[in-house]
């Protein structure tokens, strides 16, 4: 029984956070440095005929101004790439970048990117993205075919990625559906907004760069500057000092790359600081707008025999690392259900708009949102409870999935349950407010990853490792994971993290996976260390290594725990302990894909985290404000590692997900432009505003879980909400409301204005 | 470019920055003037005077009359923490408290809000359902301007670039049992701005019959207005639901809303009937509970 | 042209000279060098450069700094005494009300402004005294249960 797994420990980096003392990107300085500015496009789709640096390079104050023409000619992107640092022949959204500027101040470097000449032959912009598949539509990347990518991607013009899942006969079995019921639901684009802007310094020593960035993802980082600038990966080293949140914003090589070129050319330091509204605008990272019509077939008692879906996702300008989002929102159009018969489509295309890439759970809280309200009014045309019909059509073990992966050990139907009893489902309330329900998942993604666990000559030890800390605490309870084998306490350790040149490569905060993966190599680390200090302890105490246990730091006899040496004594006995780990990667499950397109990986999902939340609402009918008044979230996320951080993804991610259901929208114009790109019209939940979170956690052994049997955490908790609170909202105004977020006005027009 | 900052002590020495720089940036709180300078709206200008030293101007007391006197320092901090205020000049507390933050109430004066005359301005239409008046003071001497009139557009007013705002002034509340009210539209319950908002005042005679009743609307036109439309339904008649929202439909085809970010002009003008009609609702009910 | 300006910033008396237009949190971030206080947008609606001056909460971004020369500036460097933590601090690690920290030290400061008003708030009262204080990770109950306590903890 584990003394540390589950107990609340206090994370390793609060102190400083709590004084003021931890050091964030945009708070550090080095001598000589100098400031970067951009100077972005112009246009959201034009071809460039001219840039003229030259009255920039002459401003006083001025040490470089670089364009395309100084950085070699290299395209970049996660599955496709379709993108260069400086935009060359075309700019096709905002934020492209045209040129950079390093100067003495940040308002010279303002002044002289000003200064550059631009000239443009105008392209009419492409912002409706279900209409840029069509026939003959303007293309966005002209040369889609030549340029390089993953060929299951599916790609065709302006669509940059096309999957389907296809499972019986979905057809001939809504044909023969008692009741069918079908919706069309169309979601905003919408932002991460971490509170930290992001923030960029690069140094050359010699021949090779340190980059000290606020990523989500250092090794990314890395290997973009080093494929950028043609330059090997042990030439850059990326630094990540405090992180101020990411959720995905942060993901992916962004402008590492950039301020690496400039500083280069500059031959200073050079440091980039990102104001609010170049996060919004100029970042290559926002949650993606989708229009889902979904159709389902049911048999009277409520069975899913069919499944239709048809997706369109708008990618913006380039794919990043978003290229698998057609397939994931695909999978999630099934949803956490089982049905018979599916037959689902899904589009990726190309618009001159800001790039989707991943937010927290992308594509999940939108398609969740649209099929959980159609769960709803399916439930009403089959005169059931919602909440009866999820208990009739979720998966439970030994379920089939939508590509036939068979389900075990897993607890999706029990979180239904602790959601409707934790909120009292149910009960009465006035006439203007209601409880809604919604359910959904997420999987898990195996990755690679590496540790070393140092034991140091006082019997403390250092953790290194490639995870990266996004404030989730994931990385600061990777302690945890190592106390419990070596039998010390979790501030025995500190931790080496977050520089490139310390650890192996791991694929950084995103996809819910530090402590599935990076846990899984610390873990593995430990043991090997473990083994280690048996090994010695054994000729020490002249003891079979089998009858050795750890406990509190000291190898001592079983049954005889006076008869031990402690960790210490072995630390400082002159031998050196160093322990290193990986761990096999979980092997995706087994699924049937025959009839299939566009497989990315996502087809089957790999220990999946199950998810229901309920909400209890109260809608202003006069003006359509809603007021989330309760949730209650019921996770199985496997074995809880750190309950402090386990439910502070829960409570964040809730309050995002209310985010998303009632204010959170990204507007666009005309031109593809954002209209919204500031906090007083990007409208985040406050506290005066977040409801009351109440959460349940289901643990289960899921087959090829993370250590301990744990799952992801991070991004499920943002899924379900929107969902809830939409079906929430429908029972109180009568009217689903079919846009995401629900704005005021849009409840307002779906209470008063004709069904759509 | 090089700017210039003065920080005078009294009244007087402002108005002599201000004469010799007629156009110079006026900051107290900054929550206007700074943040607008930031979100890149209007860079700073250069000459900046910082009137926040300036003891004369903190004063906010009843006059001999029974009207109010409110120095153009007096923060909506001091407004919404004042017990006369919130008593007697309801609508103008319920504004105050809904301004940004603790931060931007702190921070943030009832002077600097009325000369920067955002149509969304949380304090302008209680201010005009009170008659209130703005005090501008310059070398040449005072003058007294009705706020309904010194509201010229978006960020534009009558003040003149010597001009000083040195306090905004109230008369006596109507004769009666007076009630007051600012309610607005809120998307969330902190760090709104305003997208509809209006404020009403009730004047009831002894027999519950509305004696004279005032309307203004926020946020739903150019500038913070009255409405007339809405206040002679109110004239006279039972102070009943059906006068009320008969008033707020009135007010609602008087306003002029536009198409914007934050909301569609339809939905802004249905609002206004809704949001109007409550805020006569809470200022009757006050109006009862004065009697 | 730049003026001199005493600032008093935690209790440290720092000459400085400043151009009019800079903001109070660029020059205690920059000429102070105290960096606790973040910038975290361009519209004073975050809150994470909140500082006290004379006691009351200011978004020190958009507060000019040579108006704030003679009065007292604290910064979350200066809530702790010496290595003993603040009530609130401490309560904010425990309760787990800290996560990414960036928004922390304008919470830290909203919520000691709060409670040297109001010595016992309701939740509804914390909840709107923190409503200029953003964080996107905490969801903000733990923050409030922190704040709670620590009004619980004040003495009487």
């Amino acid at each position: 029984m584990s003394t540390v797994v589950g107990k609340a420990t206090i994370r390793a980096d609060g102190v400083e956070k709590v004084t003021g003392t931890g050091r964030y990107t945009a708070d550090l300085n080095l001598t000589g440095q100098l400031h970067a500015k951009f100077r972005y496009a112009d246009h959201t789709h034009a071809t460039i005929t001219r840039i003229d640096a030259s009255k920039a390079r002459a401003l006083r104050g001025v040490h470089a101004v670089i364009t395309h023409e100084d950085v070699p000619d290299q395209k970049y992107g996660g599955m496709v790439q379709d993108r260069r640092l400086f935009a060359k022949e075309k700019v096709r959204w905002e934020g492209d970048v045209v040129a950079a500027v390093a100067a003495v101040t940040p308002e010279i470097a303002e002044e002289a990117a000003s200064l550059i000449e631009v000239d443009y032959e105008l392209l009419p912009p492409v912002v409706d993205f279900e209409a840029s598949m069509a026939e003959g539509a303007l293309l966005i990347h002209e040369d889609w075919e030549s340029d390089s990518g993953d060929e299951s991607m599916g790609r065709d013009r302006n669509t940059l990625g096309y999957s389907t899942i296809v499972k019986g006969d979905a057809g001939a079995a809504m044909a023969g559906a008692d009741v069918v019921v079908r919706n069309r639901y169309v979601s905003d684009c919408s932002q991460g907004v971490p509170i930290e802007p992001r923030a960029v310094i690069a140094q050359w020593q010699g021949g090779k760069v340190t980059v000290w960035t606020s990523t989500q993802v250092p090794y990314a980082a890395r290997a973009g500057v080093a494929h950028t600038l043609q330059v090997p990966e042990s030439n850059v080293r990326i630094v990540v000092p405090l992180l101020g949140g990411g959720f995905g914003a942060k993901c992916d090589f962004h402008f590492e790359g950039h301020i690496a070129a400039l500083a280069r050319a500059a031959r200073r330091p050079v440091k980039l600081v990102f104001s609010r509204r170049e996060e919004f605008v100029a970042i290559g990272h926002r949650r993606e707008g989708i229009v889902i019509e979904v159709e389902t077939g049911a048999s009277r008692d409520g069975t899913l025999v069919a499944r239709r879906a048809r997706l369109v996702l708008d990618k913006g300008a380039y794919c990043g690392e978003g290229g698998f989002f057609a397939q994931m929102a695909a999978m999630h159009a099934c949803g956490p259900y089982k049905i018979e018969n599916v037959s689902v489509e899904s589009y990726l295309n190309y618009s001159n708009t800001q790039p989707s890439s991943s937010i927290r759970a992308p594509t999940a809280p939108q398609v969740c949102w649209a099929l959980e309200q159609h769960m709803d009014e399916l439930a009403r045309a089959l005169d059931l409870d919602p909440v009866d019909l999820r208990r009739k059509t979720l998966i439970e073990d030994g379920a089939e999935g939508p590509t036939r992966q068979v389900f075990e050990n897993l607890a999706m139907k029990e979180t239904l349950e602790q959601a409707v009893e934790l909120i009292g489902y149910g009960q009465e309330l006035p006439e203007d407010e209601a409880i809604g329900v919604a359910c959904g998942w997420w999987p898990c993604f195996g990755a690679a990853s590496g540790a070393y666990v140092n034991l140091n000559p006082d019997g403390t030890a250092t953790i290194v490792t490639g995870a990266q800390e996004n404030g989730t605490g994931a990385v600061m309870a990777l302690p945890i994971l190592a106390a419990e084998q070596l039998g010390l306490q979790p501030e025995d350790f500190s931790l080496l993290y977050q520089d490139t040149d310390a650890a192996p490569s791991d694929m950084g905060s995103c996809g819910s996976q530090t402590t599935f993966n990076s846990g899984r190599a610390v873990v593995e680390a430990s043991i090997d260390l473990r083994e280690q200090l048996l090994d010695a302890a054994s000729s020490e105490l002249e003891v079979d290594r089998g009858d050795l246990e750890l406990v509190d730091g000291a190898v001592r006899v079983k049954g005889a725990p006076d008869k031990a040496v402690t960790i210490a004594d072995l630390a400082g006995s002159g031998t050196t302990f160093h322990g290193k780990g990986s761990g096999d990667v979980p092997e995706a499950p087994a699924c049937e894909t025959e009839g299939c397109v566009g497989l990315l990986g996502n087809e089957s999902f790999l220990s999946p985290q199950l998810i229901t939340h309920a909400a209890h609402v109260k809608v202003d009918r006069g003006t359509g404000v809603v007021r989330v008044l309760r949730v209650a979230a019921a996770h199985d996320c496997g074995t809880i590692v750190n309950p402090i951080g386990a439910n502070g993804q829960v409570t964040g991610g809730v309050v995002m997900g209310v985010g998303q259901a009632l204010s959170e929208s990204t507007q666009i114009d005309e031109n593809g432009r954002q209209r919204n790109p500031f906090l007083l019209d990007y409208k985040l939940v406050t506290a005066a505003d977040a409801p009351q979170i109440d959460i349940a956690w289901v643990e289960t052994m899921t087959p090829n879980a993370g250590p301990k049997g744990s799952k992801g955490v991070g991004e499920p908790p943002c899924v379900a909400t929107a969902g809830a609170i939409a079906n929430a909202i429908t029972k109180v105004i009568g009217r689903p409301v079919r846009r995401l977020p629900m704005t005021p006005e849009r409840v307002w027009a779906a209470t008063f204005g004709e069904e759509e | 470019m090089a700017r210039q900052y003065f920080e005078p002590g009294t009244v007087d020495e402002a108005l002599s920055v201000l004469a010799e720089h007629p156009g110079a940036d006026l900051v107290a709180g900054g929550t206007d003037l700074v943040v607008g300078a930031r979100q890149g709206k209007r860079p700073l200008g250069d000459t900046l005077v910082a009137i926040h030293r300036i003891g004369d101007l903190s004063d906010l007391s009843e006059t001999d009359g029974g009207g109010l006197r409110i120095g153009a320092l007096v923060s909506h901090a001091e407004l919404e923490s004042s017990p006369l205020i919130r008593e007697r000049w309801s609508a103008l507390s319920d504004g105050s408290i809904l301004v940004g933050s603790p931060a931007t109430r702190n921070a943030g004066t009832l002077g600097g809000n009325v000369a920067n005359a955002s149509p969304a301005m949380d304090t302008g239409s209680p201010l005009l359902v009170f008659d209130a008046s703005v005090e501008l003071t310059s070398t040449d001497g005072k003058r007294s301007v009705p706020l309904s009139e010194f509201f010229q557009g978006p960020g534009k007013t009558t003040r003149g670039p010597s001009e000083l705002v040195t306090a905004v002034d109230v008369p006596p509340r109507p004769v009666g049992s007076v009630g007051s009210a600012y309610v607005r539209l809120e998307y969330r319950l902190a760090m709104e701005i305003a997208v509809v908002g209006a404020a009403a005042l009730l004047a009831l005679d002894g027999g519950g019959r509305v004696v004279e009743g005032r309307v203004a609307l926020t946020s739903v036109a150019p500038v913070c207005l009255r409405v007339p439309e809405a206040e002679r339904l109110l004239a006279g008649a039972d102070a009943t639901e059906e006068t009320f929202a008969a008033a707020a439909a009135a007010a609602g085809l008087a306003a002029k809303p536009i198409d914007d970010v934050r909301a569609s002009a339809e939905y802004r003008r249905a609002m206004v009937s809704v949001i109007a009609r409550r805020a006569l609702e809470r200022a009757h009910e006050r109006a009862r509970e004065a009697a | 042209m730049t003026y001199p300006v005493t600032l008093s910033v935690n209790g440290i008396a720092y000459d400085v000279a400043i151009e009019p237009h800079r903001s109070l949190l660029s020059v205690v971030r920059t000429e102070v060098g105290l960096t606790g206080s973040k910038e975290g947008c361009d519209d004073s609606e975050c809150g994470a450069c909140m500082m006290l001056l004379d006691g009351q909460p200011v978004n020190s971004c958009s507060y000019l700094a040579v108006q704030a020369s003679g009065r007292e500036i604290t910064t979350v460097e200066g809530l702790a005494n010496g290595d003993d933590l603040a009530p609130l601090q401490r309560l904010f690690l425990e309760e787990g009300g800290v996560q990414c920290g960036f928004c922390t030290p304008g919470m830290l400061i909203s919520a000691t402004a709060l409670l040297s008003q109001n010595s016992s708030p309701s939740e509804d009262e914390v909840r709107l005294a923190l409503g200029g204080n953003l964080c996107r990770c905490t969801g903000y109950g733990n923050i409030v249960k922190a704040v709670m306590r620590a009004a619980d903890e004040l003495p009487a």
